[in-house]
């Protein structure tokens, strides 16, 4: 597929699914009289476009910056540092926690840029067992960590459970979700200059170098940009896995795996994935709305698995 | 600009408390080539990274001009380019996206033309044989050096995977450079080739047994020496 038709395409079907998610689920937002759309869904579907793209461009930034199809935010624990720095501070001061916008996207940051940072001194240079197996360890630690708290302190308890399913869309409000959604869109826009620096880099440090990258800074760069990707995403739709891993591989399948074209349409699709996921959730069961973590892992989970048969044979 | 493009006094490299060079200086000038041989485990790889400014080292080191150790990495590729023993890509690009990597794609596809692989630029790598694989990275190395008046071309076995008609491909290459003013270092278990270079190096065990032209660094005591002591005879 050429890039033009696969952009043609994803645009479209992105223009159409912003229409039915603006249009849907007017019975499950009934919330009084004072609801209306503009107040409603329309920053639930900006979220989740932000988000989403944030996802999307994140997850091939960080296979790029590994070399490893299988990096993904949320498999290497960077998810679960962010909602750990969430974590953290309700569980220091609940109260504060919302007195200004950034309060809770500096700790996301923060939880998010230190696995991220663990994740690069420890789990790189390596295979992809030593990966995957210090973002497990990242992983469990943050999880636990967050239950820890999630289960000492009352008021916070039911928001970070929430969270810890991905099921915070649906608070979106214009006043919560305006920073993390600029956030997310910073980050894609500071990850677009580094595809010649990831193509350079997946022919080995050692080539990347020959060839006069500077290793180090795209790698640096890399980290700190996943991290506040992965931190600003948290925080409009706590954790969500295999956006971040399959929207790279389908971009890489659709125009090959050149970053340039990579990154922007990582971003593109992982935004349709997840207001789709979004949509299907809201409108399938419009009794019982599905988390969007909960669509993208039912639909998610198949496509993980021909991931990996494809990358074995 | 000195007539000296590649400089070492005193290269070392220990990796893991291990000394993998040790007090190795050699000179390359513009227009030489020369060849690095030695055994099995004898520090080629080794010194052509130290050389290229990809290890960390002791000791005195300038190439194309600056010592590619301290100099920003752009700035040093721009007089320095180097091609790995075993080139890998995490990603199966297309042949002809390499050139467009490397900055210069005209250049690139030129290079591919003058390697036999000018039919292969819309396959994926995935499809090459390992051969066909390392004249793609040396086409991109050789792209790389755009300017390769008082540069460095480093090449770790240019031409082991290659088959007859690449292999000679390689060797015009090299000497085409050398005939416009770069200095290539190539290390190669080829002594034939070895033979026709300006200089050769022989290494073994991390240290320099013998250096200058072919006729005196290569002569039977030295090769027994260098190969004798690694085969243990």
């Amino acid at each position: 597929m050429t890039a033009t038709k696969a952009w043609g395409a994803g645009i479209i079907l992105l223009a159409g699914l912003v229409l039915l998610a603006l249009s849907v689920g007017a019975g499950v937002f009934g919330w009084g009289e004072g609801g209306s759309w503009a107040q409603l869904r329309l920053p639930r579907v900006l979220a989740a476009l932000a988000a989403g793209l944030a996802l999307g461009i994140g997850g091939a930034a960080q296979q790029g910056v590994f070399r490893n199809p299988l990096a993904d935010p949320g498999l290497t624990g960077v998810f679960g540092g962010a909602l750990f720095g969430i974590a953290v501070l309700l569980g220091l001061s609940p109260e504060s926690a919302w007195q200004r916008a950034w309060f809770i996207p500096a700790a996301a940051f923060a939880g998010a840029l230190g696995t991220s940072t663990l994740l690069a001194l420890i789990g790189s240079g390596g295979s992809s067992a030593r990966l995957l197996l210090t973002g497990l360890g990242l992983n469990a630690f943050t999880a636990a960590g967050t239950l820890v708290i999630a289960s000492r302190s009352g008021e916070s308890r039911e928001l970070l459970t929430n969270g810890a399913y991905g099921d915070w869309l649906g608070m979106a409000t214009l006043e919560l979700a305006w920073l993390p959604t600029l956030l997310c869109m910073l980050a894609a826009l500071l990850l677009l200059p580094l595809a010649r620096s990831l193509d350079l880099l997946s022919f080995g440090e050692d080539a990347a170098r020959g060839f006069g990258g500077d290793v180090g800074r795209t790698r640096r760069q890399a980290v700190l940009l996943t991290a506040l990707a992965a931190a600003a995403a948290t925080c409009l739709v706590g954790q969500v896995a295999f956006i971040g891993l399959l929207a790279p591989h389908l971009a890489r399948a659709m125009v090959g795996p050149r970053h340039a074209k990579v990154l922007p349409l990582s971003a593109l699709l992982g935004a349709i994935l997840l207001l789709g996921a979004d949509t299907i959730g809201r409108g399938v069961w419009s009794q019982a709305p599905l988390s969007a973590a909960a669509v993208t892992a039912v639909l998610g989970a198949p496509l993980f698995i021909w991931i990996a048969r494809r990358n074995h044979e | 600009m000195s007539e000296t493009v590649i400089r070492a006094l005193g290269l070392g490299v220990e990796i893991n408390g291990r000394r993998l060079i040790d007090g190795v200086s050699l000179a390359a000038e513009r227009g030489q080539v020369v060849a690095v041989v030695g055994p099995n485990g004898a520090g080629k790889t080794t010194l052509l990274r130290a050389l290229a400014g990809l290890l960390p080292t002791v000791g005195e080191l300038e190439v194309g001009g600056y010592d590619p150790r301290v100099i920003d990495p752009a700035t040093c590729a721009r007089t320095r380019a180097y091609c790995a023993q075993k080139p890998l890509s995490a990603w199966d690009y297309r042949v002809s996206d390499l050139g467009e990597i490397v900055g210069d794609p005209l250049g690139y596809a030129d290079w591919l033309a003058k390697l036999h692989l000018g039919a292969f630029a819309d396959r994926r790598l995935s499809e090459l044989s390992g051969g066909e694989q390392k004249g793609a990275h040396l086409a991109m190395t050789f792209a790389a050096l755009t300017e390769p008046f008082g540069s460095a071309l480093i090449l770790d076995e240019p031409a082991a995977a290659l088959d007859l008609g690449r292999q000679e491909s390689v060797r015009q290459a090299i000497l085409a450079f050398a005939h416009a003013g770069a200095a290539c270092i190539v290390a190669t278990h080829d002594l034939e080739f070895a033979r026709l270079c300006d200089s050769v190096v022989v290494l073994a065990e991390g240290r320099l047994l013998a250096t200058g032209q072919p006729a005196a660094a290569l002569t039977p005591g030295i090769i027994a020496e260098a190969w004798g002591a690694a085969t243990g005879r």
